[in-house]
């Protein structure tokens, strides 16, 4: 039975009578091709004669080989609408073709080896994180540019910022099977979402090295140490480059002097990090914002502009822990061969809510 | 003046007078938590006072070594809200801790040194792509389970289920740029949507090696046989798996035979794809509701099951492409070595809409596992996207069924961590010698596991037995004294003393 009186006794295909237009309506990007075709048939092809359509149709000299390729040239009609793309990856984000992918290998390269030559094992995490892990309440710029939605169950998940909270979700699920001290490390892709008017990258690649169940400043050493490693394989010396170091230590023992909260520290410690962002008086304003007076936000940014170790210890005494470890770590330092590299700088807080010593 | 004076006067301070609470309130986790503070002092302390009251709260005889850290046992309150978090990642993906890591990095490094010994070069994309690159109409399963979203500016994402796509879109941007034939590999980790009832992962990582501007089957078969080399360095032979083998023409053929436009071709693919996975009354179902005949679908099925080239010639005769082609490449897998490796399947047609011509897929023999990989021609998926045309085939691979393979066989390798030396200071004074001894180790290309802390010689011994370590170097004073260390081989459990400078 031909394919048309079938179809006409069989009230289940009658659409097979319809034209072509019903089923590529769409409300997506306007059609570029259409080659109209017609469904209805009279009657069934032979492959014989399908085969000479087509080789009439590709006859055009081309290849050589077996297998007659229609290849590129065929006439066949686009099977798939076609819908513009942007060729260009999502904004914010980078693609990287082959040399900029060799780049980055000979970049990830190095920072492996040296994490494998300071006896470090690698891990990785998920690239999302249920949101809860990076919401902290002190301001910080990273939770106000927290890359995240509501996933189609309606969990509120995000694509990292950071490796750390990973780190430590994954240091807790594992619980006392862990042997410490444990030396880890990552490179994994982290995440922003930033007005793009300031031309901005909403992700980057980033490499961590992190010691647990540590105390001794021996730890920051030796993570200091690494980087050196890194920077003098890749041909970066102590005259291009430097370390500035402090201890939030430090501003907590003036905070404790005038009796302010710890649990505003991490607020107060955001606010600082912004000193060479905004201007002094927005800081100013800021600070008192969350409570302290102006004599204490005098004395805090007068230490904050201290650059000298012996001057800290002047003015903090020689028995609070903050200048302990500043000088233990700057010993260490002398021991481990970096000296040049390194410089106390006490406005150096960072902008993340959870350091408590460097 | 003190700062409870100031702050009288100060309206603007004067919430400084309110209790704790009001700058702890939250919608979130109940706090585990509190120990209340007086926020208002009347003097400011000294921080000598300071310093002995600290004292006194951490003196617990801790550790030794300078700087009397309060470390874990102070007790400060905690600064931040305590949130009990979940310590399991996101449901369906995974972590890798170590020994996971391991065995990926393994992997991974044999996909690596199989694409650069094929010639192929390295690329990747972002994981996170506009939605619009992935919508086909055509009904495939990736389609349904896109792992798509809103972002915060109301653009249409997903994070990608396949790296196809951006490999095209990479492409169409570089232009003439490229010179082809275009050999180029991405791993990449890929995701989707899926109902977690099944238990199944929404991530994977997936190896892509793809082939741009060459038409001829040559190109399949040169991707057949990276996969098979990749078996073979991990221990995997012809009589574990094997690769069906068809292509999209032969269905192509027989719908035309029934005039059947070629934009529902599609479509029928990703029906005919799920032939082993739902009722064949449903495949049917399904085909009369693309407007098949009964007619083509009887014709259909009986062709795809085909399992014989020869069978398939005799239907469909000797002069259509999809017998040459397919004749072509069984041909190649002759003159490349791996004809034990292949077999003709016509019921192979793999979910994706795009392609166009030869399909494979890997599969393990004794029928227990998924599809290894899967891969074919596309040669008409550039100007779906508004580009220029260019002849094109790859495959992916994914990293979960092939440990399953492994497991299942027993080729999983043991990866232990392995530290070259552990250096450690007997007394707390040559700590930086210690150092030293690590650096001069690292820049000779030795892995070294430093001692940062006072820990007893036993304590060493077991760290030293769990990280594989091949020596132990001890740096103490009678040795040091005489400008030497120890060195203790782990293996035989030779011991000596030797100079620094000696140290290899």
């Amino acid at each position: 039975m031909s394919p048309l009186s079938s179809s006409l006794l069989n009230p289940r295909l009658s659409f097979s009578l319809k034209p072509l237009f019903l089923f590529s309506q769409s409300s997506f990007a306007p059609r570029k091709f259409q080659i109209p075709r017609q469904f209805v048939s009279a009657k069934r092809k032979t492959f014989s004669a399908l085969a000479s359509e087509q080789s009439s149709a590709t006859d055009n000299g081309g290849r050589s080989g077996g297998g007659g390729r229609s290849g590129a040239l065929s006439p066949s009609p686009v099977v798939e609408e076609v819908q513009r793309i942007d060729v260009n990856p999502p904004k914010g984000t980078r693609d990287f073709p082959p040399e900029d992918m060799r780049l980055r290998t000979w970049l990830f390269n190095h920072f492996r080896e040296v994490s494998r030559l300071f006896g470090f094992e690698e891990v990785d995490y998920p690239v999302l994180e249920s949101e809860v892990l990076f919401i902290r309440k002190a301001g910080e710029e990273i939770r106000d540019q927290l890359y995240c939605f509501e996933d189609r169950g309606n969990r509120r998940v995000a694509l990292r910022p950071e490796l750390t909270p990973s780190l430590a979700r994954l240091v807790i699920q594992k619980g006392k099977s862990l042997s410490l001290p444990l030396k880890w490390f990552a490179i994994g892709q982290c995440w922003r979402y930033e007005r793009m008017t300031r031309g901005r990258r909403r992700e980057h690649y980033q490499w961590n090295m992190d010691i647990l169940g540590l105390p001794e400043v021996t730890a920051e050493a030796e993570l200091i140490s690494s980087i050196v490693a890194f920077f003098k394989r890749i041909g970066i010396t102590e005259s291009d480059v430097g370390f500035k170091v402090s201890s939030r230590k430090v501003l907590q023992e003036v905070l404790r002097c005038y009796s302010v909260p710890e649990n505003l520290f991490g607020k107060v410690c955001i606010i600082i990090d912004k000193i060479e962002k905004i201007p002094i008086d927005e800081i100013k304003r800021e600070l008192n914002a969350t409570g302290l007076s102006e004599e204490a936000i005098e004395e805090l940014l007068q230490v904050l502009s201290i650059k000298s170790l012996t001057k800290l210890e002047e003015i903090l005494g020689g028995a609070g822990e903050a200048v302990a470890e500043l000088k233990e770590l700057f010993s260490l330092a002398e021991k481990f061969g970096y000296s040049e590299w390194i410089q106390f700088d006490a406005s150096v807080v960072r902008g993340l809510a959870y350091y408590t010593g460097f | 003046m003190s700062p409870l004076s100031s702050s009288l006067l100060n309206p603007r301070l004067s919430f400084s007078l309110k209790p704790l609470f009001l700058f702890s309130q939250s919608s979130f986790a109940p706090r585990k938590f509190q120990i209340p503070r007086q926020f208002v002092s009347a003097k400011r302390k000294t921080f000598s006072a300071l310093a002995s009251e600290q004292s006194s709260a951490t003196d617990n005889g801790g550790r030794s070594g300078g700087g009397g850290r309060s470390g874990a046992l102070s007790p400060s309150p905690v600064v931040e809200e305590v949130q009990r978090i979940d310590v399991n990642p996101p449901k369906g993906t995974r972590d890798f801790p170590p020994e996971d890591m391991r065995l990926r990095t393994w992997l991974f490094n044999h996909f690596r040194e199989v694409s650069r010994l094929f010639g192929f070069e390295e690329v990747d994309y972002p994981v996170l792509e506009s939605e619009v690159l992935f919508i086909r109409k055509a009904g495939e399963e990736i389609r349904d389970q896109l792992y798509c979203f809103e972002d915060r500016g109301n653009r249409r994402v997903a994070l990608r289920p396949e790296l196809t796509p951006s490999l095209a879109r990479l492409v169409i941007q570089k232009g003439k740029s490229l010179s082809l034939p275009l050999k180029w590999f991405a791993i990449g980790q890929c995701w989707r949507y899926e109902r977690m009832t099944r238990g199944r992962r929404r991530e994977h990582y997936q190896w892509n090696m793809d082939i741009l501007g060459l038409p001829e089957v040559t190109a399949e078969a040169e991707l057949i046989s990276s996969i098979v080399a990749f078996f073979k360095r991990i221990g995997i032979t012809e009589s574990d798996v094997g690769f069906k083998v068809s292509s999209r023409k032969v269905l192509q053929e027989v719908l035309r035979c029934y005039s059947v436009p070629e934009n529902l071709f599609g479509k029928v693919c990703i029906i005919i794809d799920k032939i082993e996975k739902i009722p064949i009354d449903e495949i049917k179902r399904e085909l009369n509701a693309t407007g098949l005949s009964e007619e083509a679908i009887e014709e259909l099925l009986q062709v795809l099951s085909i399992k014989s080239l020869t069978k398939l010639e005799e239907i469909l005769g000797g002069a259509g492409e999809a017998v040459a082609e397919l004749k072509e490449l069984f041909s190649l897998a002759e003159k490349f070595g791996y004809s034990e490796w292949i077999q003709f399947d016509a019921s192979v047609v793999r979910g994706l809409a795009y392609y166009t011509g030869i399909v494979f897929e890997g599969f393990d023999r004794q029928g227990k596992l998924r599809a290894i990989c899967g891969g074919g021609r596309y040669d008409r998926l550039l100007s779906t996207f508004g580009g220029d045309d260019v002849p094109a085939c790859g495959f992916g691979f994914g990293d979960a069924v092939i440990v399953e393979l492994l497991k299942e066989k027993g080729l999983l390798p043991e990866l232990n961590l392995e530290v070259d030396n552990i250096v450690c200071a007997l007394d707390y004074d040559l700590q930086g010698v210690a150092a030293e001894v690590a650096t001069k180790l690292r820049e000779k290309g030795q892995s070294v596991d430093l001692v940062l802390e006072s820990k007893p010689l036993k304590w060493v011994f077991k760290r030293a037995a769990r990280t594989n370590v091949q020596r132990l170097v001890l740096v103490g004073n009678t040795e040091w004294q005489k400008g030497m260390v120890g060195v203790k081989i782990l293996s035989s459990g030779e011991q000596y003393e030797i100079k620094l400078d000696e140290l290899e």
